[in-house]
């Protein structure tokens, strides 16, 4: 099976986001081919290039997201009104209004803001220049009237010259995917399948292969990337008026990719809700947990409790989202409680507000717990110790998790937990706040307390201080579940699965026409799709227009085997 | 509340009461508060911790842990967060939410010590509508936010998950960030006139280098009526290179530099050349051609049989400054007016008088150069036809239309080349007529009539053009990608 993996900023750049999980992922596969398309964020990663790639990929190519390359072509008048159409048409579903609740109106809103997209790509197709045409008169005057045009919200009807100018310049660059010459019938038209391992400017190219090829899409996210745009286009950053014309624009976009997907692969609850909001539908949702390397927590995570009794463990970056502060205070209650209690905060900062927030928590620490000895003769210490990972108390990160009775997690605000999820790979019973994705991922196998609670912390800490066996107890179901469900096996696992699952759904039906314009039938045979190898090398490239059994060696699919299993 | 709860809660007061002796003594700073700004202020933990009764819950609702040990309220919570994804609703999420006191830490014990013996919350913590308090706490993300969905993301940046919008009695935080989206006054005149954008300053680096190209003109032709010989040649070869340089350096920099294009550009700097080099040396041999000659080769002086017209080039490279000068004018005043019109035609109807404007200046400014360079008054036509075609389709391609200025160029240096041509093809045996129409028109109008007809035609042609796409907004957009 051949699959077409869609990155942006990310696999096969060094350093790119979420490089790791693709990694396993093409790794993991290596039955199916993988060709990447990657579209690239900026210069340094075309400079720093690209990681070494598996046999099993056998084709990159990469596309810059950062600049537009001038083609130099101007439009006649007949693709010159083909784009303002089209243009048009997309102005007009943007002035409609952002929020794409599901419902009738919004269908129709969907289907014309789908045309218009797929309008723009044919053109792109057939004449290039889009993104000339893009920023053009023809563009900014499209965007004015629908701005002006009865009906449009009011933040749209304030645009003023620059706002609209803003908005060509802010949908130019967005569009920028569709100029590529991805399409063809040899290129990701070649595919069985479009793989977006994220959503918005990734999920494009896979968008367009399937409304110009029938290649089924499937959309991994493990971030929300409309949030993402949310955040990032801020009050600050723009007028009003551009701001609400681009949130429409990607939520609009948002609402196809997941409309047209086939199958939607969100990493937690959190994004399949975001998913299920923006019109995705429930039935072809399925979250797939990130998978991490169990491996290396496994002498921990099985050997018996070596922890020092009383001492409490965080891991993690120091950040002010994890709200040390309430964990300080916390502490405190919990030495009431347990005098002999430590504190171990293992973790370096992140960034400038970071560090001053580590060192504000160092001087909390001091001023709440002061230095402690064993006698009059002994030197004192601080029950709460503050180290990196590396030191002598922490070598390495499994090291720093079996050093503590209870792992703690104080955050406020979280994403994925990946530190819960790490905490529970070395059998640690854990107490956590109740943020992002924590409840999800923890199960039944910890406690978990409402965020900026001291004392609902400290509480849920003494009890388990107290009770070395419920400690055990909750750290065995807490391995048990992480090693059932955040292990990088279960998630190439999954997505084998499911790949399995779109292509037997939805399989993609090439009419191959032989050198007379005929159409040749069963010139794709079904086993093209069958996982694994080809025997006969030579065969490999696989051109679907000649089936292998016309070249001579008969196929054999796995029918035999199962008979003989069913046999015996 | 059961008997068991408040035996519970009364151990959670003690532990608050200690925690707030303790505090007042340390006069330590404020507990559960992170210190960025992305996170939760002070004061988020009163709706956070609120007791359920507040928020309408029947009290018959289990209280939670019962009369054992303080752990199994923990376990209690969790499993009722953990059963949310079902249809638990909010009295499962209440009575998870029930461990956390009703006294966060953060505010209350402080203000309040009988907190800690008893645990009945104040009147004051009774918000009759505690999406007001979340919208109060909020209201800058939910006035500026364009849409539900925006205030979601903010909220949920800020903490906020489903837990706690099941406590304002919502499904999630969309529905939660709808009903916030949908009470947020909008007063439409609140929103205040946007900042003109940056317009580009002037730099001392292109204003002097702008100078450059004249001045070294200047030099060369002052050397060149003082030399003699092979020192003129050598001279004549330094100063074209020189000038050369100079005015490339000065179209680099400043409001003359354009995009820098890869193709199609060739073409136009050829033509620019030729007619520069037509601007010289062609009035001369023109005449020559038509007297029989060219004998000899051009001296590089304003006399002789082949003379050089030194003084037009010398205004031409000396208008590089107004060049630059009405070129910046264009930029800051289109920007100026950018900001100022509200719809597009309002912006092409202002920027219409102020590139005629700029245009006219800069004719005044080459118009007032010629006599001071010692053109002759019979001869300036030309090279102010010249430098009108030269900064239009400078201004063109530095707002990048190509097309119309490689055509124009083109068309004029066509027709000089084909000026000199023509009466050289003449001298073919049955070929006279060709010289007719060239010799006609230098016998009226000299022989500057060529080059001052070839390029004010151009010139006029892409000034039309000019007034047509500059006065476009989209000519004016900020470069570079937004991001």
């Amino acid at each position: 099976m051949r699959i077409g993996l869609l990155t942006e900023g990310g696999y096969p750049y060094v350093g790119g986001d979420a490089g790791l999980w693709c990694d396993r992922l093409v790794r993991g596969l290596e039955q199916h081919e993988f060709d990447l398309y990657a579209l690239s964020r900026g210069r340094e990663q075309e400079t720093d290039g690209l990681v070494p790639l598996p046999p099993q990929v056998t084709r990159v190519r990469t596309a810059p997201l950062w600049t537009a390359p001038d083609d130099g072509v101007v439009y006649g008048r007949r693709p010159r009104r083909r784009f303002a159409e089209c243009y048009g048409e997309l102005a007009t579903v943007l002035c409609a209004g952002a929020d794409p609740v599901p419902g009738a109106c919004s269908a129709e809103l969907a289907d014309r803001f789908g045309n218009a997209l797929y309008g723009l790509a044919a053109l792109a197709r057939a004449e290039g220049g889009l993104g000339g045409a893009l920023r053009s008169d023809t563009a900014v005057r499209a965007l004015e009237r629908a701005c002006r045009a009865p009906g449009a919200p009011r933040t749209a009807r304030e645009a003023r010259v620059p706002d609209l100018l803003a908005v060509a310049a802010h949908l130019e660059r967005a569009l920028r995917p569709l100029s590529l010459d991805w399409y063809d019938d040899d290129t990701l038209g070649a595919a069985d399948l479009c793989h977006a391992t994220a959503g918005g400017p990734a999920a494009l190219p896979g968008l367009l292969a399937r409304h110009f090829a029938d290649v089924p899409l499937l959309v991994t996210e493990y971030g929300v990337r409309l949030r993402s745009h949310y955040l990032a286009l801020g009050p600050d950053t723009a007028a009003p008026a551009v701001r609400a014309l681009v949130a429409s624009f990607h939520s609009r976009l948002a609402a196809e990719v997941y409309r047209r997907a086939e199958i939607l692969t969100p990493g937690n609850a959190h994004a399949r809700r975001w998913q299920e909001r923006c019109g995705a539908e429930r039935g072809r949702i399925r979250t797939v947990h990130p998978g991490m390397d169990a491996a290396r927590f496994s002498e921990v995570g099985e050997s018996p409790d070596r922890s020092e009794p009383g001492t409490l463990v965080w891991v993690g970056r120091v950040e002010p989202a994890k709200d040390l502060v309430s964990l300080l205070h916390a502490f405190a209650e919990v030495r009431r409680a347990e005098p002999a209690a430590r504190l171990r905060i293992v973790g370096s900062p992140g960034g400038h507000e970071g560090t001053a927030y580590l060192g504000h928590c160092r001087a909390l620490a001091a001023q709440l717990f002061p230095d402690e000895a064993d006698g009059p003769h002994t030197e004192g210490d601080n029950p709460v110790s503050f180290t990196e990972i590396g030191g002598p108390e922490a070598p390495t990160l499994p090291e720093a998790y079996a050093g503590g009775a209870v792992v703690v997690r104080s955050s406020v605000v979280e994403g994925f937990p990946v530190a819960l999820v790490e905490a529970m790979f070395c059998g640690r019973a854990t107490v956590s706040t109740d943020a992002g994705a924590v409840v999800e991922v923890i199960g039944g196998t910890g406690l978990v307390v409402p965020p900026r609670n001291p004392r609902a912390l400290a509480e849920a800490c003494v009890a388990l201080l107290r009770d070395p066996e419920r400690r055990a107890r909750l750290g065995a179901a807490a391995r048990a579940r992480a090693l059932e469900l955040f292990t990088v096996e279960q998630n190439i696992a999954a997505f084998h699965g499911i790949y399995l699952e779109i292509v037997s759904h939805c399989p993609v039906r090439r009419v191959v026409l032989d050198a007379t314009g005929e159409p040749l039938p069963f010139a794709a045979p079904a086993e093209s799709r069958l996982p694994g190898h080809w025997p006969d090398p030579a065969a490999r490239p696989l051109p679907r227009a000649v089936p292998s059994w016309v070249t001579g060696t008969p196929v054999r699919a796995t029918v035999p085997a199962v008979l003989g299993e069913g046999a015996r | 509340m059961s008997a068991g709860g408040d035996g519970w809660r009364g151990v959670a007061g003690d532990l608050a009461r200690r925690g707030t002796e303790e505090r007042a003594s340390g006069g330590v700073d404020r507990p559960g508060t992170p210190s960025a700004a992305g996170a939760w202020d002070a004061r988020s933990g009163e709706w956070l911790g609120d007791d359920p009764a507040d928020l309408g819950v029947p009290p018959s609702a289990p209280a939670g842990p019962g009369s054992e040990a303080v752990p199994s309220a923990a376990e209690v919570l969790l499993s009722a967060l953990s059963d949310l994804t079902d249809d638990a609703g909010p009295s499962a999420v209440s009575r998870g939410a029930l461990p956390a006191p009703a006294a966060d830490p953060g505010t209350a014990p402080l203000t309040d010590p009988r907190q800690g013996r008893k645990r009945a919350p104040s009147p004051r913590r009774l918000p009759g509508d505690p999406v007001k308090t979340l919208l109060h706490r909020h209201r800058d993300l939910c006035e500026r936010a364009v849409d539900p969905l925006e205030i979601a993301a903010g909220l949920e940046a800020h903490g906020v998950t489903d837990r706690t919008a099941a406590r304002f009695r919502h499904r999630d935080v969309f529905s939660l960030a709808e009903e916030l989206y949908a009470r947020v006054p909008r007063d439409g005149d609140a929103r205040p006139e946007p900042d003109p954008p940056p317009v580009p300053r002037v730099r001392a680096g292109w204003a002097l280098l702008i100078l450059l190209p004249g001045a070294l003109t200047g030099a060369t032709v002052a050397a060149l009526r003082l030399a003699h010989g092979h020192t003129r040649q050598l001279l004549v070869l330094t100063g074209v290179l020189a000038v050369a340089l100079a005015t490339r350096a000065a179209l680099r920099h400043g409001p003359l530099s354009g995009p820098r294009a890869k193709h199609a550009a060739g073409g136009t700097r050829a033509c620019t050349l030729w007619l520069l080099a037509y601007a010289l040396f062609g009035d001369g041999l023109l005449d020559a051609v038509l007297s029989g000659g060219p004998d000899t080769l051009p001296t590089g002086v304003p006399y002789g049989p082949w003379p050089t017209a030194t003084a037009p080039a010398l205004a031409l490279a000396l208008a590089c400054a107004p060049a630059a000068w009405c070129a910046h004018l264009l930029t800051a005043g289109a920007r100026r007016r950018l900001a100022g019109s509200r719809g597009l035609e309002d912006f092409t109807s202002a920027a219409k008088p102020l590139l005629l404007g700029t245009f006219t200046l800069f004719l005044g400014a080459l118009a007032a150069l010629l006599p001071l360079t010692g053109t002759a008054p019979r001869e300036a036509p030309a090279p102010l036809a010249l430098g009108a075609l030269l900064l239009s389709a400078r201004l063109l391609t530095v707002h990048q239309y190509r097309h119309g200025p490689a055509l124009a160029l083109g068309a004029a240096a066509a027709t000089e080349a084909a000026a000199v041509a023509l009466p050289l093809a003449g001298r073919l045996p049955g070929c006279a007529f060709l010289t007719t129409p060239v010799r006609t028109l230098v016998d009226t109008w000299g022989p500057s009539a060529v080059p001052a007809l070839a390029c004010g035609t151009a010139a006029l042609a892409l000034l039309l053009h000019a007034t047509r796409t500059l006065t476009r907004a989209s000519a004016h957009a900020p470069t570079g990608a937004p991001e």
